[in-house]
């Protein structure tokens, strides 16, 4: 590496540390306030977890026979009850209020009568919500629970008295529930044992990750190399430059190889910060804990780990070229953050669209209208590199290549002409380009 | 004979709007040449294009007999121009600043000595430790001004040493490139609208308005053919603005 480049590089990076506004943001934010969104999180689940082992629930029982005595009996021993005395509902609704319990259990008059003729006994469910909070419908969800699970038990003894009065062996379990269902998934020709809803789940909740992260990365280095050649030509800084003997591709690589420095270290501090979030946040979650992409053959392979690498930098640097080149165009900061703004709508789209979906799932001219943008191909090629489609990574990489080239190839030109210092955007709003049509 | 600089019927035009329009001048070797004008005369555009970042749309430009568009990056070995209002790298130190700055210039042998030289010429002390974010509007002169300076340039090309700034730090620019000029023989060219300045630094200058060079000689020379007491009367006369 020459020694103009190199000290190009070093200023660039001391720069860009040195303002507080990208040190705050790019790298001290995701590092501070993922892991305190990860503990706010956690705080609140655990209490909303509290509060449900410690939920209680109101029972008016209007019935009073034998039938509703069993479930009272049931519901006391697996919870807290508090019994509701009555003349009518209206009037144990009220009381109901004054207790602390979020649901009331109204067991209907008549309710041992079904029951003991083989008819349905009717319950009802009344949820108080006072604060509107996760705790207070996760208390009737518990109360639901046992009421299914009483009705579970209830059935499978009457089902095994039908049996005996009918003289058939059977299992009153096999009765109720003729058909034993299990499931396997096949993923890259392997069958795992495990329901494709779980491996579902799992690839969702790591593979959204890689838009989000992306998108952020990609939004902060355009902005910052914007900002950064907007300040230069603001302060003449790069006017300055260009007199120096330095070659004009060696200015433009120390800009984007100091951007790119910068926003690498800003993608890691990303990843550490919302690493600690995830596990601190959803630590709770037993069903995500349990299993890894690893166990499931999904992991990233040394290979694919270096594919992954490279789209990412393939990326960074397809992104930080194109906002270097809409920047030379303006001659201040705010014009050249508005006109970058408009580069994060090719960056979000793809991101937020393939967050949700996939490209075969979307009508062809969609499908196509994607494909056309780079930054879809760096999220389908993270995902493609998960789930091991190296050449789908490999397609991707020479695609967001192809289009990196030519941008540079766009800037090296704008560099080398008297354009990088005359060329003039003072303000871009859609407002004023309407205005002006 | 060789001039530092010898611009040949330069023309340069922005779209519809002709900045220059057929200037010519030479600038002989340790002169100091000034281009007095108003704004929009053309002045920044003649130093932009002798400082290889604009190109002429016709006529040609020499600097030590080397084609400023055939050959700019060894027009770039020769000169150090300084931009009117220009601003530093505000993160970082003045020394760092200078450190930087002579990084393209020499090796980490060298730098040592151009990077102290830059100091001395600055004056600016205890302060080159200090962020350039904190510096005053002449601070930061006297920085970019020491900095074009250290690298011993064949040619400096200054845009508007002075402009906006007080009396004190107008003053010691002044006295800076009066001194350095003095000291090592280097030639400048130089702009200003400040025809006292020009006077006092000068020993050639070419007056433009409107990019068409209007009158040109050594300063006493000016004068005495319009019967001036000053350069700005000399001015009001030959454009006949009064």
């Amino acid at each position: 590496m020459s020694n103009s480049l190199l000290n190009l590089i070093v200023k660039e990076i001391k720069e860009l540390v040195r303002d507080p506004k990208i040190l705050l943001g790019v790298i001290l934010m995701p590092l501070l306030i993922f892991p305190i969104m990860g503990s706010a999180i956690s705080i609140s689940q655990k209490s909303v977890e509290k509060a449900l082992i410690s939920a209680s629930f109101a029972v008016y029982d209007e019935d009073g026979g034998p039938a509703a005595e069993a479930l009272l009996s049931f519901l006391e021993a697996n919870n807290t009850v508090i019994p509701i005395d009555a003349p009518a509902l209206e009037d144990a609704l009220r009381a109901f209020q004054e207790t602390d319990a979020s649901s009331l259990l109204y067991i209907r008059d008549g309710y041992s009568e079904n029951v003991s003729r083989g008819l349905k006994g009717r319950v009802k469910l009344y949820a108080n919500l006072r604060s509107l909070t996760i705790a207070e419908t996760g208390s009737t969800e518990v109360i639901n629970s046992l009421l299914n699970v009483y009705g579970y038990y209830f059935s499978l003894a009457r089902i095994r008295q039908l049996l005996t009065e009918a003289g058939e062996s059977a299992d009153p379990d096999a009765v109720r529930s003729p058909l034993s269902i299990s499931y396997a998934s096949v993923i890259k020709g392997n069958v795992l044992e495990v329901h494709p809803q779980a491996i579902f789940g799992l690839i969702m909740s790591q593979s959204i990750m890689l838009p989000i992260m992306m998108m952020i990365m990609l939004m902060f280095a355009i902005q910052m190399a914007a900002t950064s050649i907007a300040i230069e030509k603001e302060q003449k800084t790069l006017e300055t430059l260009m007199t120096l003997p330095v070659g004009r591709m060696t200015i433009l690589t120390g800009k984007l190889a100091g951007s790119i420095v910068v926003a690498v270290a800003g993608a890691a501090a990303y990843m550490v910060g919302f690493g600690y979030y995830m596990n601190s946040a959803f630590g709770f979650a037993p069903e995500m804990t349990s299993m890894s992409l690893g166990d499931a053959g999904l992991g990233l392979q040394p290979l694919g780990f270096l594919l992954l690498g490279i789209v990412i930098f393939v990326t960074l640097v397809s992104g930080l070229a194109l906002a270097i080149s809409l920047a030379v165009f303006t001659d201040n900061v705010r014009s050249a953050q508005s006109l970058t703004g408009f580069l994060t709508i090719p960056v979000i789209i793809p991101a937020i669209i393939l967050m949700f979906t996939d490209l075969e799932m979307l009508p062809p001219a969609v499908r196509w209208a994607l494909l056309v943008i780079p930054y879809t191909h760096s999220i389908v090629a993270s995902k493609a590199a998960f789930l091991g489609n190296y050449a789908v990574v490999a397609g991707s990489i020479a695609y967001i290549t192809a289009f990196t080239v030519a941008v540079l190839y766009t800037a090296a030109r704008i560099f080398s002409t008297e354009r990088v210092i005359t060329a003039r955007i003072r303000s871009f709003s859609l407002r004023e380009l309407l205005h002006k049509r | 004979m060789e001039y530092a600089i010898e611009a040949r019927g330069l023309v340069k035009s922005f779209g519809n709007v002709l900045a220059l329009n057929g200037c010519s001048f030479t600038v002989g070797e340790g002169e100091v040449f000034g281009l007095i004008g108003p704004n929009g005369a053309g002045k920044t555009t003649t130093l932009r294009i002798v400082g290889t970042i604009l190109k002429p749309t016709s006529g040609s430009v020499e600097v030590f007999d080397v084609d400023v568009v055939r050959s700019p990056d060894e027009v770039r070995e020769m000169i150090s121009y300084l931009p009117e209002e220009a601003g530093a790298y505000q993160n970082l130190s003045g020394d760092e600043y200078l450190r930087f700055m002579a990084g393209f210039y020499t090796d980490s042998g060298g730098e040592k000595e151009m990077v102290e030289e830059g100091e001395r010429i600055s004056g600016l002390g205890e302060r080159l430790r200090d962020r350039v974010k904190g510096y005053s509007k002449g601070m930061k002169r006297r920085l970019l001004l020491a900095r074009a300076l250290m690298v011993k340039p064949r040619l400096a090309i200054l845009d508007e040493p002075t402009s906006g700034l007080d009396v004190v730090h107008a003053y010691h620019v002044r006295r800076m490139i009066k001194d350095y000029v003095k000291e090592h023989g280097v030639t400048v060219l130089l702009s200003s609208h400040n025809m006292l300045e020009v006077e006092f630094l000068c020993d050639q200058v070419v007056l433009i308005n409107e990019g068409t060079i209007v009158a040109e000689g050594r300063p006493d020379e000016l004068k005495g053919r319009y019967g001036a007491e000053n350069l700005e009367q000399v001015f009001m006369e030959v454009t006949r603005l009064e």
